[in-house]
């Protein structure tokens, strides 16, 4: 589960017609709820992008697309559910327009601001580099489970993956990146 | 087959996420990641990807939440306004079209005066010496031909806008 909480369903309505119409949502609704998930969405989609200033454009266009949806919610984890499906097709619709499937670039995440310590610093720059040689299936699979604590059946969901395939996923996904941050080596112990 | 999952799997996850690893876990649970290849993958990855998170969470600057709500209702607005200012769709076209023919159809095919009109205008037509208006087809050019380049202008321009219009629907 995302954190906390558990996934059912959301219902979906389709798109509103008129714009003009207010949103689904009101303003403290929308404030406290982006208040909550900005800050890992925007992580997310760093992750999967490879590019903070691209991250950057989709967090907004995934709040706008979220807004403007005409679905209602049981629960928070139904909206967020919903607002990171949005991110990863958007994410997914921009790699293929741009053509950058094959690497991410890792420049633009590796830095961490001065002040750190090297070794926090060097973790940060190995785990970037792992993460940028995964398929982005693979990088949204592991942050979804490890960062953002969602259930197999939730990140199934955000991915549009059947439930039942993911955990074989999650454990190549895992063991790959293990293999790939050199603490496990294959066949062997930590 | 190989298993892919291992029952004390989410324990090892939540001793990990919750800073409990390895120091505040039974010593048991230690020993069965030392043998446990899922288990071990499971500590060295949740482990890297939640500092990367928490490194990154730190570090994200998002923009305000009434910015994105002000710009978010400005675009939807502007959207809104596109959507209605937008003039005739293809299929308006093509449903005005058919509506002309169709009641063209019907009068020319029911009115009396129409056939009647349409039979004098071809006799007439055929009786017509063209060589004879010449002169005076020369002489109405000369006087009024900025009205005829205006009316040509338009024979163009109203076609193109309406393919225009059709090419952006």
């Amino acid at each position: 589960m995302f954190r906390e909480t558990v996934i059912t369903g959301i219902r979906r309505d389709g798109i509103l017609d008129d714009a003009s119409a207010s949103f689904m949502m009101d303003e403290d609704t929308f404030r406290a709820f982006y208040e909550r998930t900005a800050r890992g969405l925007w992580a997310y989609l760093v992750r999967l992008t490879g590019d903070r200033q691209l991250a950057d454009d989709l967090l907004q266009e995934t709040f706008y697309r979220f807004l403007r949806a005409a679905a209602t919610y049981d629960n928070e984890t139904h909206r967020r559910n919903s607002l990171y499906r949005i991110a990863t097709n958007l994410a997914r619709d921009v790699r293929r327009r741009m053509a950058r499937a094959a690497s991410v670039s890792t420049g633009d995440i590796e830095h961490v601001p001065s002040g750190k310590d090297a070794g926090a610093t060097e973790r940060m720059t190995d785990f970037t580099r792992a993460m940028s040689r995964l398929k982005p299936r693979e990088r949204a699979i592991l942050w979804l489970a490890y960062a953002e604590g969602a259930s197999h059946r939730e990140i199934a969901d955000v991915l549009g993956l059947r439930p039942a395939s993911l955990k074989p996923m999650l454990f190549r996904a895992r063991r790959r990146l293990a293999e790939l941050l050199g603490r496990v080596p294959r066949g062997g112990k930590p | 087959m190989k298993p892919v999952d291992c029952e004390w799997e989410s324990e090892v996850l939540a001793a990990v996420l919750q800073n409990r690893w390895p120091e505040r876990v039974e010593a048991g649970l230690r020993m069965h990641v030392a043998v446990c290849e899922i288990c071990a993958d499971v500590v060295a990855v949740a482990g890297a990807v939640d500092h990367a998170r928490e490194e990154m969470r730190a570090r994200a600057v998002v923009p305000d939440s009434g910015r994105v709500w002000w710009l978010a209702q400005m675009r939807a607005r502007r959207e809104a306004t596109q959507a209605a200012g937008r003039p005739i769709t293809a299929a308006q076209v093509l449903a005005l079209a058919c509506a002309i023919g169709l009641l063209g159809a019907c009068f020319g095919a029911t009115s009396a005066w129409f056939q009647s009109a349409l039979r004098w205008t071809a006799s007439s037509l055929a009786a017509m010496k063209f060589q004879a208006l010449l002169p005076f087809a020369a002489g109405f050019v000369a006087e009024h031909g900025a009205l005829l380049l205006g009316m040509a202008a338009i024979v163009l321009v109203v076609p193109a806008a309406v393919y225009l219009t059709m090419l952006r629907e």
